[in-house]
C-alpha cells in the first residue's frame, strides 16, 4: 500500500528502515533461563489453580535454581497454541504443563526435550502407567504429575430410598438400578451420557482393556472400533435408546443443576470430579459417597483414567536439566504435591501416598461423603489401570469426530458403534494426511 | 415506543442475568432460577474478587483501561488524520490505499495470530504492554469511517476559507475539522475503546505475564480453572459484572459528547447549503 | 481545492503524507506484514515419516494447500454454511438496526441516549460471557424461557441440529445491532436539520420524512454497515466456538474461521489455516464487491457518507447523473 502516489514513496521508504530495526533487534537469544551469579532462572507456565504454591516452595528449596511461574489460560483455552508459538519464536518457557494425551501433538511439533539423561534415575519414584505417558520411542518427553483414577460417586440416600441395598459392582447391575431409579421419579436418571463429551466416553473404553493408540516400529497404531469398546459402545447405546440415561452434556449449567436436585444420581468420574461435586452442590452434602467403578468382568478388578498432566521441557530451553530437575521436585516432593493434592487438581503420579495428608485425611472432603475415606477407593483404582494405554498425534481430531458421530446417533443417525468405525477412518485418515505412517487396527 | 421497550428488554435481559448472577453463590447459580435472586451475597462475592490472588483483578482492570483508554484515543487521532487525508485531499493513489485499507478487515485475526506474535518477539516485545497497545492502534475501520464522514460533515469551503484567513493545514484539521467529524469521532473512539476492552485473541497471543492481562484474558483464565474447582464461576460472572458495568458506565459518558458535536455540525450546515 | 494556487498546492502534497503516515506504518507493520506472512505460509506444506517425532522437514509446495482444503468436504460444508447464514443473517441485522435507529431518531422519542445506550450494552460485554448467558437460555432443562414456551405446549430445541444456526444468529444479532445503529445514528446525525424544516413545510409525515430523506441521505452508512455485516458473518467464529461446549451439534469445523482455528490451534497445522483464511478472505472480499457494484448498478451511491456517496456516484458515472 501507500505505494502508488508519490508523497508515499518515501512512506515505503521508513517502512523498509523500520523493518530493518526491528530485524536487527531480533535478539536470538531466548529469554530463559538466564543464569546470574550462578543461579539459574526459569520460566514455568501452568494453570493449575494455586500452584504457585508448591513453586514457590521450590523456589525456597533451592537456591541454584529459581522458577517463575506465568499463569496462562488452560491448554484448550488457548495455553497449548501459546506453547507451541514461543517454541516456534524461540523464546519458550523452560517448563510447561501438558496434559498426557497431548504429549505426542507436542511431539509432532518437535516441541519438548528428550530429558531421559537427567530423569531416568527417578522413574522408580512414579506410577509405572502414568511414568509411561512421557515415554515415546524410547525417549522420555515428560515428568508426570497427577491423574484421574475413576470412580462411581453416587447419591446414598437415593439408592436407599428407592430399595438398592449395594452399589452396582457390574454394568449389568448399573443398568438394572438406572431403570429402577428412573422407574421411581420420572425426573430422575442414573446418570447421563455426555454426547460431546467423547473424553469421558475413552476412559470407559480404556477401562474394557481396550487399546485405541500405540506404536508399532515406525508406525502409529489407531484400534478404536476394536470389539471391547464396540462393546461399551452397544451397552450406552441401550441405555440411552431406552430413555434410561440422559445425553444433555456435562460441566454446563443444566447438568450443574441436575447434580443439586437429584436429576441425575451418579457420576462415573475421577478423584478430581470431588471438588465439583462439593462446590456445586453444598446442599446434598452427607448424600454421596464413591464406589469402585462397575466391571465387565465377573472376576479381577479394573479401573480406568480420566485426565492427567505432566510438566514437560519445551525445546529451547538453554538448560533443559535445570528444568527437567524441576519437574522430578515438583511431582515428587511430598509437601508439594500435597499442596497440588489440596486443591482438587489431581491424583498424585507417586505409587505411595502415605505421607500425602491432605490423601490420607482430609475431614473437608470425607465429611461431604458422610465421613467416607473416598481416597482409598482412588488409590484402589490408580493401581488398576491398564497401563498399555497410549495416545496419538492430534487426539482432539478423535474426540471431534466421536463428538459429530454420536451426536448423529443420537438424534438418530446411526448407533454408537457405528460412531466408533467412522472416528476410527477419520483418524486414520487424518494421521495419514499428516504424513505419518499409521495402522489400522491391532 | 412500545417498540423501543420490548426491544429494551431483549438487549438488556442478558445483561440484567449477569448482574442478578453475581449476587449469587456457585451454588446458585445453577441451583436457582436465573432471572431471580436468590440468597443475596453481592458483597462477598466482591470482596473475594478483589482478595482473589493478591488484588489481581484490580490489576487487571487497569491494564484494560490503560489498553483501551490509550489505545482508543491514539486509535481515534490515527484514523481521524487518515479519514481526513483520504476524503479532502486528491492525490495519487488515494484509492488504492483505501481499497488495501478495506481489505484489510477482511482476513480473519485467526490468520494474523501467529504471524504477529512472531514479528513482536523478533523485535523483543512479546509479553509487553506495547505488544498490545501497538497493534491495538490501527484501527481500519476507524479509518475508514472517519474517511466517510470528513467527506459529508467537513465543507470545503469552510477549509478553504480558513486557508485564506491563513491558517495551516495542522491547524484547520484539528480546529475546522476534527470539531465538525465529532459525531463520527465519538463513534470510532467508542468502537475501538469496546473493541480493544473485549479483544481477548491479541493479549491471549502475546502475553504471558498475568501482570499484564486485560480483564478479558484474565476472566478466561478463571473460567478454565473451573473444571477442576466451580468456586472459579463465581469469580468469572462477577468479574464480568463488574467489567459490564464499568463498560456500560463508559458508555453512557462517551455518548455524552455527541450533544457537543450535534451543536457543532449545525453550526457548520450552514455553510454547507 | 482547483481555485487554490499552484504554489500553495504543491506544498500542500506532503500534508495528506503527513496525516497519513502514523496509520500507513501501523498498517504496514500490524496488517500488511503478518497478511504477507501468511500467504507465504500458505504455500508450504510439513512434510514428515514414520512416527513424525523429530525435526520435520518443510517444503515449497504451490498451491497444494488451497487445492486439499477446496477437496475437504468440512471445509467446503462450512463455506456453504456461512454464506446460507450470511444471505439470512445480513438483511434481518441491516433492517433491525435501521428501524432502531429511526426509531432513536424521531423527535417524539424522550431520552434518547439511554434507549441508544441500552441498545449498545450487548457490546460491551464480553464474547464469551454473551455466548455463556445465552447458553443458559438455550439449554434445555434451565432455562427460562424454554420454561415458559412448554406452559403454552411448544418445546424448542434450540441447540439441534437444525435450529442451532439460527441461535447463533441470534446471539449476533444481541451483540452487533446496536453497534450498527450507531452507526446508522451517527449518520444520520449528519443530515442538516434544514432539509427537515423543507419537508415539515412541505407537510411531510415522519414516515415520509423517514423514507424520502433520511434513507437515501444515509444509504452510504447502511452501505457500509451492509458490507461490514457481510465479512462479520462469514467470519462467525467466537459463538459457535464458546456453544459447543453445549452440543455436539457443532462440529470443530463448523465456520470456516473455526476450521482455520483447529487447523492452526490443535491440529498445528498452520500452513493450511493460512490457506483457509485467505480463501475465507478472498470470499468476503469478492462478496463485497459484488454487493458494492449491484448497489451502484440499481442507482444508489457507492460506499461512502450522503455526500461523498454522492461524489462517488458522479465519478463513476462520468457526471451523467
Amino acid at each position: 500500500m501507500c505505494i502508488r502516489s508519490r508523497p508515499s514513496r518515501w512512506l515505503a521508504g521508513l517502512m523498509v528502515v523500520l523493518l530493518a530495526a526491528i530485524s536487527a533487534c531480533s535478539s536470538g537469544s531466548a529469554r530463559t533461563p538466564s543464569s546470574s551469579g550462578g543461579v539459574v532462572h526459569l520460566t514455568f507456565w501452568s494453570w493449575v489453580p494455586n500452584i504457585a504454591n508448591a513453586v514457590s516452595l521450590f523456589n525456597s528449596a533451592h537456591k541454584n535454581i529459581q522458577v517463575t511461574l506465568d499463569t496462562i489460560p488452560t491448554g484448550s483455552n488457548g495455553g497449548y497454541a501459546k506453547m507451541l508459538d514461543a517454541v516456534k519464536a524461540g523464546n519458550p518457557p523452560c517448563a510447561a504443563q501438558v496434559e498426557y494425551q497431548e504429549i505426542p501433538t507436542f511431539l509432532l511439533q518437535n516441541a519438548l526435550v528428550n530429558i531421559k539423561p537427567w530423569v531416568a534415575s527417578s522413574q522408580s519414584l512414579f506410577v509405572p502407567w502414568q511414568w509411561n505417558q512421557g515415554v515415546y520411542n524410547g525417549s522420555v518427553y515428560a515428568v508426570p504429575q497427577a491423574s484421574g483414577p475413576m470412580a462411581l460417586y453416587y447419591r446414598k440416600d437415593v439408592f436407599s430410598r428407592d430399595g438398592i441395598v449395594t452399589p452396582p459392582r457390574t454394568w449389568a447391575q448399573y443398568a438394572q438400578d438406572a431403570a429402577i431409579i428412573h422407574s421411581h421419579a420420572p425426573h430422575a436418571y442414573i446418570t447421563t451420557f455426555p454426547v460431546p463429551d467423547s473424553a469421558w466416553y475413552t476412559a470407559l473404553a480404556w477401562q474394557a482393556g481396550t487399546k485405541w493408540f500405540g506404536t508399532s516400529g515406525d508406525h502409529w497404531t489407531v484400534n478404536i472400533a476394536n470389539a471391547a469398546s464396540q462393546r461399551v459402545a452397544g451397552y450406552w447405546y441401550g441405555l440411552v435408546k431406552k430413555g434410561m440415561v440422559k445425553t444433555e452434556n456435562d460441566f454446563t449449567s443444566a447438568w450443574y443443576k441436575d447434580l443439586q436436585d437429584g436429576g441425575v444420581v451418579t457420576w462415573i468420574s475421577a478423584s478430581w470430579g470431588d471438588a465439583i461435586l462439593r462446590q456445586n452442590a453444598p446442599n446434598t452434602a452427607g448424600n454421596w459417597a464413591v464406589a469402585p467403578m462397575p466391571q465387565w468382568a465377573s472376576s479381577g478388578f479394573a479401573a480406568s483414567n480420566w485426565g492427567g498432566s505432566s510438566t514437560a521441557v519445551l525445546r529451547g530451553c538453554p538448560d533443559p536439566q535445570a528444568a527437567a530437575q524441576f519437574a522430578v521436585w515438583l511431582n515428587t516432593n511430598a509437601r508439594s504435591i500435597n499442596l497440588l493434592v489440596t486443591d482438587g487438581y489431581g491424583w498424585p503420579a507417586v505409587p505411595s501416598v502415605s505421607s500425602i495428608p491432605s490423601v490420607t485425611g482430609n475431614p473437608k472432603v470425607f465429611s461431604f461423603y458422610g465421613g467416607q475415606n473416598i481416597n482409598a477407593v482412588f488409590q484402589q483404582a490408580d493401581q488398576n489401570i491398564n497401563e498399555s494405554w497410549g495416545w496419538i498425534p492430534n487426539v482432539q481430531t478423535t474426540y471431534d469426530a466421536l463428538d459429530s458421530a454420536f451426536a448423529s446417533a443420537a438424534n438418530g443417525n446411526g448407533t454408537f458403534a457405528s460412531a466408533l468405525t467412522s472416528a476410527q477412518r477419520q483418524t486414520v485418515a487424518s494421521l495419514s494426511g499428516a504424513g505419518l505412517k499409521v495402522t489400522s487396527g491391532p | 415506543m412500545t417498540f423501543l421497550f420490548v426491544c429494551t428488554i431483549y438487549f438488556v435481559l442478558p445483561v440484567y442475568w449477569v448482574l442478578v448472577s453475581s449476587t449469587k453463590s456457585t451454588a446458585d447459580l445453577f441451583g436457582s432460577f436465573g432471572l431471580w435472586f436468590a440468597h443475596f451475597r453481592l458483597g462477598a462475592n466482591l470482596r473475594q474478587l478483589f482478595a482473589a490472588d493478591q488484588g489481581i483483578f484490580l490489576r487487571w482492570l487497569a491494564n484494560s483501561v490503560l489498553y483501551a483508554g490509550l489505545g482508543a484515543v491514539l486509535a481515534t487521532v490515527i484514523s481521524a488524520a487518515a479519514g481526513y487525508a483520504l476524503a479532502k485531499y486528491s492525490f495519487r493513489g488515494r484509492e488504492a490505499i483505501f481499497s488495501v485499507i478495506l481489505a484489510g478487515v477482511m482476513v480473519p485475526p485467526t490468520a494474523l495470530a501467529l504471524p504477529l506474535y512472531l514479528m513482536m518477539s523478533r523485535a523483543g516485545l512479546a509479553n509487553s504492554y506495547l505488544s498490545v497497545l501497538l497493534p491495538s492502534m490501527v484501527s481500519p475501520f476507524g479509518a475508514y469511517l472517519a474517511r466517510v464522514y470528513a467527506a459529508s460533515a467537513v465543507p470545503d469551503e469552510l477549509i478553504e476559507a480558513a486557508r485564506i484567513d491563513g491558517a495551516g493545514e495542522l491547524r484547520i484539521f484539528a480546529r475546522v475539522a476534527a470539531p465538525a467529524m465529532t459525531p463520527a469521532l465519538v463513534t470510532i473512539g467508542l468502537f475501538t475503546f469496546v473493541g480493544i476492552w473485549n479483544n481477548f485473541f491479541l493479549p491471549l497471543v502475546m502475553l504471558s505475564s498475568q501482570n499484564l492481562y486485560p480483564v478479558t484474558l484474565g476472566l478466561t483464565v478463571w473460567e478454565g480453572q473451573t473444571y477442576r474447582d466451580p468456586s472459579f464461576y463465581q469469580l468469572t460472572v462477577t468479574g464480568a459484572a463488574v467489567s459490564a458495568v464499568l463498560l456500560i458506565a463508559a458508555v453512557i459518558m462517551l455518548q455524552r459528547f455527541w450533544r457537543s458535536g450535534l451543536t457543532r455540525s449545525g453550526l457548520t450546515t450552514g455553510a454547507l447549503r | 481545492m482547483s481555485a487554490a494556487p499552484a504554489v500553495r498546492r504543491r506544498r500542500r502534497s506532503r500534508v495528506p503524507a503527513l496525516f497519513l503516515l502514523p496509520f500507513c506504518l501501523l498498517f504496514a507493520a500490524f496488517f500488511v506484514a503478518p497478511i504477507g506472512y501468511a500467504v507465504y505460509q500458505s504455500l508450504f506444506t510439513t512434510q514428515r515419516s514414520g512416527l513424525g517425532l523429530g525435526a520435520a522437514q518443510t517444503v515449497f509446495s504451490g498451491l497444494a494447500n488451497y487445492a486439499a482444503a477446496l477437496r475437504d468436504a468440512a471445509f467446503t460444508g462450512s463455506m456453504l454454511r456461512v454464506l446460507l447464514f450470511m444471505a439470512v443473517e445480513t438483511p434481518v441485522m441491516i433492517i433491525f438496526a435501521l428501524l432502531l435507529a429511526l426509531a432513536l431518531d424521531a423527535a417524539s422519542v424522550r431520552f434518547p441516549a439511554l434507549f441508544r445506550s441500552a441498545f449498545f450494552a450487548p457490546y460491551g460485554v464480553p464474547g464469551v460471557i454473551a455466548s455463556l448467558l445465552w447458553g443458559f437460555i438455550y439449554v434445555p432443562g434451565i432455562s427460562p424461557v424454554v420454561q415458559v414456551l412448554g406452559g403454552v405446549g411448544l418445546h424448542p430445541d434450540f441447540l439441534g441440529p437444525q435450529t442451532v444456526l439460527w441461535s447463533i444468529a441470534n446471539i449476533l444479532t444481541w451483540e452487533f445491532a446496536g453497534y450498527n445503529m450507531l452507526v446508522l445514528t451517527a449518520s444520520l446525525k449528519a443530515i442538516p436539520d434544514e432539509l427537515y424544516e423543507a419537508a415539515q413545510i412541505d407537510g411531510a409525515g415522519g414516515l415520509r420524512i423517514a423514507w424520502r430523506i433520511k434513507i437515501p441521505l444515509i444509504s452510504g452508512a447502511l452501505i457500509l454497515t451492509t458490507v461490514f455485516t457481510i465479512i462479520g458473518t462469514l467470519q462467525l467464529f467466537a459463538e459457535p466456538l464458546v456453544l459447543r461446549g453445549l452440543t455436539a451439534n457443532i462440529s470443530d469445523s463448523y465456520t470456516p474461521n473455526l476450521s482455520a482455528y483447529t487447523q492452526a490451534f490443535t491440529d498445528s497445522n498452520y500452513s493450511m489455516a493460512a490457506a483457509e483464511a485467505v480463501i475465507l478472505a478472498l470470499a468476503a472480499l469478492v462478496l463485497s464487491f459484488v454487493f458494492l457494484r449491484l448497489v451502484q448498478r440499481a442507482g444508489g451511491p457507492g460506499a461512502g457518507g450522503p455526500r461523498a456517496g454522492r461524489e462517488a456516484g458522479r465519478r463513476r458515472t462520468g457526471g451523467r447523473r
